[in-house]
């Protein structure tokens, strides 16, 4: 190596001490005789350990975001366990109603408001869906 | 961490218990913040990443090759994850993050230590915003080697190119943020 040019490559590599022994030393060699590749080490070298004592601000590392990655990684269980629950309770709500006593009208009048929420509620889930996919400021953050 | 302790870890989050997930995310969270602050440039946005990050993971361990270690796979998912944010949010690299004291707890208690702090402040604001100056993808190179300590293996297999490359975007890199502290004024050789 001492009678070529030291590539960027190996100038690097020489730095950060990924090189073996024996091409460490042809660098060294190399850079006895040449100004230029003495003065680019002085100057990384100086780089290196000025970014080697870079700090952040001690408040980023306070709290660790393991409390809302637990949260997060719940959170299905939870939403799994709430929509098994309802759909548990709610068909046990339609049997208990319709084995009920209770005259036809009064089941057909109650059957029908229920039915009627749910539509109501199912069509402004859709209308909102729709909207937040066209919506131009979906991804403006406060 | 220990690997075998890491693999058993990580076999038992598989079967879906997030409570054996917490050892993992407090072992790499402090090198996960460095990397995502030297990323984002500002704690919000690096612990937004960095909490994202965490749950792909640990939804993509099925995925995970438990032969190997956790911390190049995951650090590869917060460096796409950091990556997105920018892009998503159409945001920059926004330099929040040097305060009054260091992460790493060193503080200086001997005499004139309020000018010395003062100065070495000065310092590494400037350098912030020379890394400030970069390209992404000069910036997540010099934050993997010279913040994460990394070696050339590592950064290759995280930034998915070859150790060559990851020799010469150094070069570039370090190139780069050599011009843009000179712009700043700061004294090289």
């Amino acid at each position: 190596m001492s009678d070529r040019e030291v590539t960027h490559e190996t100038l690097m590599r020489y730095l950060d001490g990924e090189l073996p022994p024996e091409e460490r030393r042809a660098v060294e060699a190399r850079a006895e005789h040449s100004t230029e590749l003495r003065r680019e080490l002085t100057l990384y070298r100086a780089l290196h350990e000025d970014l080697a004592g870079l700090s952040f601000d001690r408040r980023t590392a306070r709290e660790s975001v393991w409390g809302q990655v637990n949260r997060r990684l719940a959170r299905p269980i939870g939403w799994l366990l709430l929509a098994a629950g309802t759909v548990a309770w709610l068909v046990y709500a339609v049997y208990t109603f319709v084995s009920s006593e209770a005259p036809p009208w009064e089941k057909l009048g109650t059957g029908a408001v229920v039915i009627g929420i749910l539509i109501l509620l199912a069509s402004v889930i859709y209308e909102r869906y729709r909207e937040i996919l066209t919506d131009p400021y979906r991804h403006v953050e406060r | 961490m220990q690997p075998e302790v890491e693999r058993e870890l990580v076999r038992k989050c598989r079967a879906g218990d997030t409570k054996f997930y917490e050892p993992i995310v407090r072992a790499y969270e402090p090198q996960g913040l460095r990397l995502a602050l030297g990323m984002m440039g500002n704690s919000d946005d690096a612990r937004d990443a960095l909490q994202e990050a965490f749950v792909k993971a640990f939804q993509s361990l099925g995925r995970f090759d438990t032969t190997k270690a956790f911390g190049p796979w995951f650090f590869q998912i917060l460096r796409n994850q950091c990556r997105d944010l920018l892009r998503r949010r159409k945001s920059r690299f926004q330099v929040e993050v040097v305060g009054d004291g260091l992460l790493d707890g060193r503080r200086d208690t001997g005499p004139r230590s309020a000018e010395r702090s003062r100065s070495r402040g000065e310092a590494q604001r400037l350098l912030w915003r020379g890394l400030e100056t970069l390209q992404p993808e000069q910036r997540e190179v010099i934050v993997l080697k010279e913040l994460q300590g990394l070696r050339y293996q590592e950064i290759a297999s995280i930034l998915e190119i070859p150790e060559g490359t990851v020799a010469s975007r150094l070069y570039h890199a370090r190139r780069a943020l050599k011009d843009a502290l000179d712009a700043l004024g700061a004294t090289y050789p």
